[in-house]
């Protein structure tokens, strides 16, 4: 008989930081495990953190992509970013340090995408 | 949409392979191999004649067996796993998809074999020397990719294949890119076994895929069941197709490939070189942009038409989805579950982006490919 096989974990080890005098669980690229500990608050200091002041636009990504993954249990399609938003992708991308995923996505405390995209 | 994405699952399909495949489908409705009446063995005799198609299309000669499986990944471990001893070794190569890492590796992990990965060139190319090198006395086979999934390079399997028989080890390549696309001649390269899948090149559904073995390689069994024969024996026949078949085949999917088949036998070179004719627009069109980065795409000879880049300072995913959202251009982006490759290109963190051609693509498809990504590139 074969040895059993080990499992290792591969899950990333989770990170714990505390912002805004609470403590919030992230994965190791800087997602937040759970949807619900975003505030808008922890968002500003993150964005401070990417040299980033939030305007309007930024706001205008962050919420839609709360709210649409706050009532589809899933983070948008790319033409429901687009129509919800107002914007092109191109514009997304380059209104936030990392991009959509790196950035808008993970301001915006959606979860880490598993899928190798 | 603009389907760019042809080395992921070709699209679109060819309509009248797929749908006559259907309708013989519909007709039929009877398990092949299994029963006596009529319509079953007629279904049975449909999908041995397809069998003996395959094995022509590949150069396999007629007495190759052809076994059915879901898909490439599904045949290279049900050939894999039934091929390897305690103690062996296994030669690959670190272009592989993980359809072959991943089977080695946790064979490797169990402490059964021992595993040399061979490294490929700036060209995209596995130096066949490297590969006699690398043979012991307990390597059972050498496996690899006809044709990197990544970087598109055609490997020289034929070469491999003299070394191969010349040390009398087996050489299994994994033809999932490959096939339909260019010729695989197994008897002429040297191959004991292919493994193949139906969806990407062959153009037709998921679902279906296989291998053929050239006699003188008989993978042992690792799956058991109901296979229409010998009933009565309480363990897995030893006789193919059966032998590494267990269940109830996937009539539909056969019938599919076997239409594709006929379809394809009718094309000739023309397809491929006016394919490749797109990719070389494509290539010097995203070249054109010094914020894009090509790889393995100096030389176009022996290579699927396919091609892999980055754009500097965006992320590949973004630049898939950007594509996507506002060009409306499907293609693929992040690791193409081919982790080695991009470790060795750099890209590992944060992948790469894959365009990739078919029979179907059109120049005004590359044109907009070429004027989206320098519009991304560019902002």
């Amino acid at each position: 008989m074969p040895p059993a096989e080990s499992s290792p974990d591969n899950a990333s080890k989770p990170v714990l930081r505390t912002l805004c005098q609470r403590t919030i669980v992230f994965d190791n690229e800087g997602f937040f495990k759970d949807f619900a500990d975003w505030t808008e608050e922890i968002c500003a200091v993150l964005s401070e953190e990417s040299h980033l002041q939030l305007e309007a636009r930024h706001w205008r990504v962050i919420w839609f992509l709360r709210d649409f993954y706050a009532g589809h249990g899933r983070a948008p399609l790319n033409n429901q970013l687009k129509k919800g938003t107002g914007m092109s992708l191109l514009e997304i991308e380059s209104l936030f340090p990392g991009g959509i995923k790196n950035g808008a996505r993970r301001l915006a405390g959606l979860p880490n995408p598993s899928t190798c995209t | 949409m603009n389907y760019l994405d042809n080395a992921a699952t070709s699209y679109p399909k060819q309509d009248e392979c797929l749908r006559r495949a259907l309708e013989r489908y519909l007709e039929l409705g009877a398990s092949p191999g299994r029963g006596g009446y009529d319509r079953a063995v007629q279904a049975e005799a449909l999908v041995s004649a397809i069998r003996c198609d395959i094995a022509r299309f590949f150069g396999a000669g007629d007495d190759a067996r052809v076994c059915f499986a879901a898909n490439a990944t599904d045949a290279l471990n049900i050939l894999i796993q039934g091929m390897v001893r305690p103690g062996d070794h296994v030669v690959s190569s670190r272009l592989e998809h993980n359809s072959v890492l991943r089977p080695l590796n946790h064979l490797r992990r169990q402490g059964l074999i021992s595993l040399d990965l061979l490294p490929f060139d700036a060209g995209g190319f596995v130096d066949p020397a490297q590969v006699a090198a690398c043979l012991e006395p307990q390597t059972r086979m050498v496996v690899m990719t006809h044709a990197s999934n990544v970087l598109g390079t055609i490997q020289p399997v034929s070469q491999v294949g003299a070394i191969c028989r010349e040390h009398g080890i087996p050489l299994v390549v994994d033809v999932a890119q490959s096939a339909g696309c260019v010729p695989v001649d197994m008897r002429a390269w040297g191959i004991q076994a292919i493994a193949f899948t139906g969806h990407k090149s062959l153009l037709g559904p998921t679902g279906i895929g296989g291998l053929v073995i050239r006699p003188g390689l008989d993978p042992v069994p690792t799956r058991f069941g109901g296979t229409g024969i010998d009933s009565a024996d309480p363990f897995h026949p030893l006789a193919y197709p059966q032998r590494l078949e267990a269940g109830t085949v996937n009539l539909l999917g056969i019938l599919c490939l076997g239409e594709c088949l006929q379809y394809l036998r009718k094309q000739n070179d023309t397809v491929l070189a006016r394919e490749m004719r797109l990719l070389e627009k494509l290539r010097d069109g995203l070249r054109a942009s010094n914020r894009i980065r090509l790889y393995a795409a100096d030389h176009l000879a022996d290579h699927l038409p396919l091609l892999t880049c980055t754009v500097q300072g965006i992320a590949s995913t973004d630049v898939g989805d950007i594509l996507d959202g506002d060009f409306g251009i499907a293609v693929r982006t992040g690791l193409h579950c081919a982790p080695l490759v991009h470790e060795a290109l750099g890209t590992l963190h944060g992948g790469a982006v894959r365009f990739s051609l078919g029979p179907f693509t059109t120049e005004e498809q590359i044109d907009a490919a070429i004027a989206a990504m320098s519009a991304i590139a560019g902002r």
